[in-house]
């Protein structure tokens, strides 16, 4: 069972990771920046329960909010830049980040040896919930309260002005600044937004891994965190979980079977999906299919 | 007066070399640049389809010991190949305004060639030959690699060679009308399928030439390198100016070059570092890139 | 239209067809068996280490199958069986395989992940002290191969490793080499620094090793460095800074001229075969001649020789595994057989195979699906109350509040495309 677990936790924190890529999306702003903020959570959350011994959830709030800080301030400058000039704008400040962590060493004395960040000997010992007796389940439990409340808080922004303010501003700027919508805000609070979540996403994955180094947030990290909603498609939070489960349940654990070719099918498949689908696997079309199949939805 | 002289050479042979190695950057900016001007769009399995088109040219070495100048051509030759497949599979069929569906798919594609060669060669470093490695150019005190040299005018002719292609041909009339107007160019009656064909096939051929000159300077080639060598086309391109071919070779060798320099003063733990600080300058003093003529479309 | 249904179905199809194979239960087997896993990279960059370890260890239990299998707790006697599987060098995966073989296999024992950065996540989530009722990490025994950072087996009980100790290895070395090159006085090197075990080695093992035997850092030495392990590490990376690379650099001249520059006597490049390659091949085009060169012991592998055999001609470095022996050689042909390599790496996947088969044994191990917990338990016990085992270069020993081993090591050089085996101090 922890197996199945486990895998329920890593899809959490990766629809976090993807939520987060999300979000920014609405407002037309490609970032393959989020593994910087997720590394931010990972490390901030791994400290202030390690070093600082507080318990998990100041921890996570904290880191997450550290988090959302830096992505305020990633926001602004990256006003100035759109479409490609952003995807290497937020490749670089993620790479940023992780040579910082590659380059932090602080290490405390605890008992016989000594705890924290150690540069590229990675940070061990994150190990909060195994060390308090928290069971898989109540892991899982943890894990999912976030990821609700963030898929909630997200359906729920989606269907209020808010989100149609966001969409506006994705859909065409110029428009939504002629109505009066203040493009310097919502995008910047998009970013913070997006920040905030990954920040949770990364505090939870350093406590589910026990263990995080600079190599857990390359550039790859960064890319499955837009892979997600752009393979899950843009019409609702839920692509982006559909799409998570596809990759992580399906592509890596799911398709272990095929041994040596589960790597090459991963990225055929990729492809594949996304000359089939190219608005996502949970397009507006299969919603509208899921609807009328389980009698919810009406015919338009 | 001595030291000062000692540290002089020091550096200015550490910005050289640099600058050299820096033509392989070039190339790959240059790549991304000429496919994001023609298309708009990102292709993120640029830099592995350079390092797969330097693999089927190891492989002419390795089964037919072909010389290293047949081994290049080949490299050439396969990387636009694969320029052509990797448009077909991830761009030609996708609706031409969908830009995260062709991005992600090119990402799929980045991920099955790395698979494709790391299970090829099971990840292991493997010699790649090269022309001129044993000679070494005594300028009094500095010593020039002949290798690298070589290198260096292999990417300045590759340059022109494209530059002739783009503004002294038919083709490259269209590929550029393309890149300019698609839609004014398609009611001139171009084909645009077919020109963004050629002009990957076209970026393919020159990433050939620049994975089988790194993989040539540096004398091994391995799977590893694809990702880092993918950011690193990525901020030559965009200190270039994101669609300026002479901007990305400026940027290729600044690059080169002041990455040396950091290496030198500042170590290997922060070199990276100050390379993305350079790219952040440009970002915010210069967001057109260095000739400030950068495509402004998204 | 058709067309975009079609793709719904053909997507769902396939993803319904994946979950069905992985949610396949384990079939209870007839007659009993012993079962063990296997994990490591086998996609990725460093797919070589779970391609070597995957042939060492299939080559291992045939060979304990064909002598007759392994004796039960009953008298039974059992064939052993193992299954293999892909954790690509991601922490992710490794831990994700760790669970599965857990919870949802009949395994007895796991031997992975092969990389130290993916062990190192790994065994944080096994329960740290055996009974402890508090701490609801994994219980269920690791006997790793390959991954070598130093210090990683003591994160949990339940871990063990058995790789090479470079810390005994390079101390003989140097002590070797000082006897080889009486005159030789000064050393410089570099390392690749985003890798923890090239950067540790080099840092708290090499430099230091070196000092002790009288190698000193050109220009009077490193602050701090006073020929004991660990001991002014950070002094040691802060005077290489420039003279180090990371693990996918492709251009080293600056590292060659600081090299050259230094004139030393002894040179040291302490990285994986890329690396190692591209910086040996820079110093051969820089005309930079050591008197002696040494290499981290993880390049002492066919990698090294396939990438740059020319470049690297000369180079001393000591390795836990070599074919020396009979039963050395036996494996090395077995696991070119099953199309790997065996090297100081891999070979640990036959060495633990037959550790694994005489703990179960010594402590009768009974291969029920019912004694499944009491088994794991007790073969943790067992590894635990190891003190000596037979390898195939001589007798493992171990550490034995760490759960890491302490292994026979010879000292090869590269000679004309191989390793030769230049020292035996066994």
């Amino acid at each position: 069972m922890s197996y199945y677990l486990g895998l329920v936790q890593l899809i959490g924190i990766h629809t976090l990771l993807g939520l987060s890529a999300y979000v920014l999306m609405l407002t037309g702003q490609l970032s393959l920046g989020q593994a910087g903020f997720f590394a931010i959570g990972a490390y901030s959350a791994g400290i202030l329960t390690v070093i600082f011994e507080l318990p998990i959830l100041p921890a996570l709030l904290a880191a997450a909010a550290i988090a959302s800080f830096f992505a305020f301030l990633v926001g602004f400058p990256a006003l100035r830049v759109k479409g490609l000039m952003l995807v290497v704008a937020t490749i670089a400040f993620s790479e940023f980040v992780r040579l910082f962590f590659f380059n932090l060493s602080w290490r405390v004395p605890r008992g016989d040896i000594e705890v924290g960040p150690d540069s590229t000997n990675g940070f061990r010992e994150i190990r909060f919930f195994v060390a308090n007796g928290w069971s898989a389940w109540e892991i899982t439990a943890f894990v999912w309260i976030f990821v609700i409340l963030v898929m909630a808080a997200l359906w729920w922004t989606d269907r209020s002005r808010a989100g149609a303010v966001l969409r506006a501003v994705g859909e065409d700027e110029l428009a939504a600044q002629s109505v009066g919508i203040n493009l310097t805000a919502v995008k910047v609070t998009a970013m913070t937004a997006g920040g905030f979540i990954a920040g949770i996403g990364g505090a939870l994955y350093a406590h589910t891994a026990t263990y995080v180094d600079h190599l857990t947030f390359t550039v790859l990290l960064a890319t499955f965190a837009i892979a997600y909603p752009i393979l899950g498609g843009l019409s609702s939070v839920f692509g982006t979980l559909v799409a998570v489960i596809f990759i992580q349940g399906v592509l890596v654990e799911g398709l272990r079977f095929l041994g040596d070719w589960r790597n090459i099918v991963f990225g055929l498949l990729i492809i594949a999906a996304m000359n089939l689908k190219p608005s996502g696997l949970f397009d507006a079309r299969t919603a509208q299919v899921l609807k009328r199949a389980v009698g919810l939805g009406g015919k338009d | 007066m001595g030291d000062f002289w000692f540290e002089f050479v020091e550096i200015t042979q550490t910005i050289g070399d640099g600058l050299l190695f820096g033509a392989t950057y070039a190339l790959i900016g240059i790549g991304f640049t000429l496919i994001f001007g023609a298309m708009g769009k990102l292709n993120m399995t640029y830099a592995a389809a350079s390092l797969a088109g330097a693999y089927v040219g190891l492989a002419a070495f390795t089964l037919v010991n072909a010389s290293a100048l047949v081994v290049f051509l080949v490299s050439a030759l396969a990387s636009g190949l694969v320029g052509f497949i990797v448009y077909v599979a991830c761009f030609r069929f996708i609706p031409i305004d969908n830009h995260l569906a062709a991005l992600m798919a090119s990402i799929g594609a980045l991920f099955f060639i790395d698979e494709i060669i790391v299970h090829a060669t099971d990840g292991s470093p493997l010699t790649f030959p090269a022309m001129f490695d044993d000679v070494m150019l005594e300028l009094g005190s500095y010593g020039i690699r002949g290798d690298l040299l070589f290198v260096f005018a292999v990417c300045i002719a590759g340059t022109f060679g494209l530059l002739y292609v783009l503004y002294r041909s038919r083709l490259g009339l269209a590929t550029r009308a393309v890149s300019q107007q698609d839609v004014a160019a398609r009611l001139c009656g171009i084909d645009v399928h077919r020109t963004n064909a050629v002009t990957f096939v076209l970026a393919g051929l020159l990433g050939g030439i620049a994975g089988s000159m790194t993989a040539a300077a540096v004398g091994v080639l391995s799977p590893l390198i694809t990702v880092p060598l993918t950011i690193k086309g990525l901020i030559v391109t965009v200190i270039g100016g994101l669609g300026s071919i002479p901007g990305a070779i400026a940027a290729g060798l600044l690059v080169g070059g002041l990455e040396n320099v950091f290496l030198y003063f500042r170590g290997v733990n922060e070199r990276d570092m100050y390379v993305l600080l350079l790219l952040f300058v440009f970002l915010i003093f210069r967001p057109h890139g260095i000739f400030g003529s950068a495509i402004d479309r998204d | 239209m058709s067309a975009v249904r079609l793709s719904t179905t053909a997507l769902a199809s396939m993803a319904v067809a994946a979950l069905i194979a992985f949610a396949q239960p384990v079939s209870a087997a007839d007659e009993r068996t012993v079962k063990i896993a296997g994990w490591g990279a086998k996609s990725g960059p460093l797919r070589s280490f779970g391609v070597n370890s995957e042939a060492v260890l299939k080559a291992a239990v045939q060979s304990i199958n064909d002598s007759g299998g392994v004796k039960l707790g009953d008298g039974t006697v059992a064939q052993m069986e193992f299954t293999y599987y892909d954790s690509a060098c991601n922490a992710d995966q490794a831990i994700s395989v760790a669970r599965k073989v857990e919870s949802q296999t009949e395994a007895l024992i796991g031997i992975g992940p092969t990389c130290s950065g993916a062990a190192a996540a790994m065994y944080g989530i096994f329960q740290k002290t055996v009974d402890d009722e508090s701490d609801t990490g994994l219980q269920f025994p690791i006997l790793t191969d390959t991954a070598i950072r130093p210090g990683l087996a003591k994160k949990s009980q339940w871990t063990f490793r058995n790789v090479p100790n470079e810390i005994t290895m390079y101390d003989e070395l140097f002590a070797w080499l000082r006897a080889q090159y009486p005159d030789a006085k000064t050393i410089y090197g570099g390392t690749e620094t985003d890798q923890a075990h090239s950067k540790l080695t080099f840092a708290i093992v090499i430099v230091p090793m070196a000092k002790k035997h009288g190698f000193e850092w050109v220009g009077g030495g490193i602050e701090g460095v006073t020929g004991k392990v660990r001991e002014g590490y950070e002094n040691v990376l802060e005077v290489s800074k420039s003279s180090n690379w990371l693990m996918a650099d492709t251009n080293f001249s600056v590292q060659a001229r600081a090299f050259k520059k230094s004139g030393a006597d002894m040179m040291i490049v302490s990285s994986h075969p890329f690396t190692t390659c591209g910086m040996l091949k820079e110093m051969k085009r820089q005309r930079i001649k050591p008197k002696v060169l040494v290499g981290l012991t993880s390049s002492s592998s066919a990698e090294t020789l396939k990438g740059c055999s020319a470049a690297a001609e000369g180079m001393y470095i000591p390795t836990g595994f070599a074919p020396i022996t009979d039963a050395a050689a036996k494996v090395a042909a077995a696991a070119e057989a099953n199309g790997g390599s065996a090297d100081l790496h891999s070979a640990a996947a036959w060495e633990n195979a037959h550790i694994i088969k005489q703990v179960i044994e010594s402590t009768g191990i009974m291969a029920k699906p019912e004694t499944l917990n009491d088994d794991r338990r007790k073969i943790r016990d067992g590894l635990e109350t190891l003190v000596k085992v037979d390898g195939l270069m001589g007798d493992i020993g171990r550490v034995q509040d760490e759960g890491e081993s302490v292994k026979p090591y010879v000292f090869v050089q590269a000679d004309s495309g191989t390793w030769k085996v230049v020292h035996d101090p066994r």
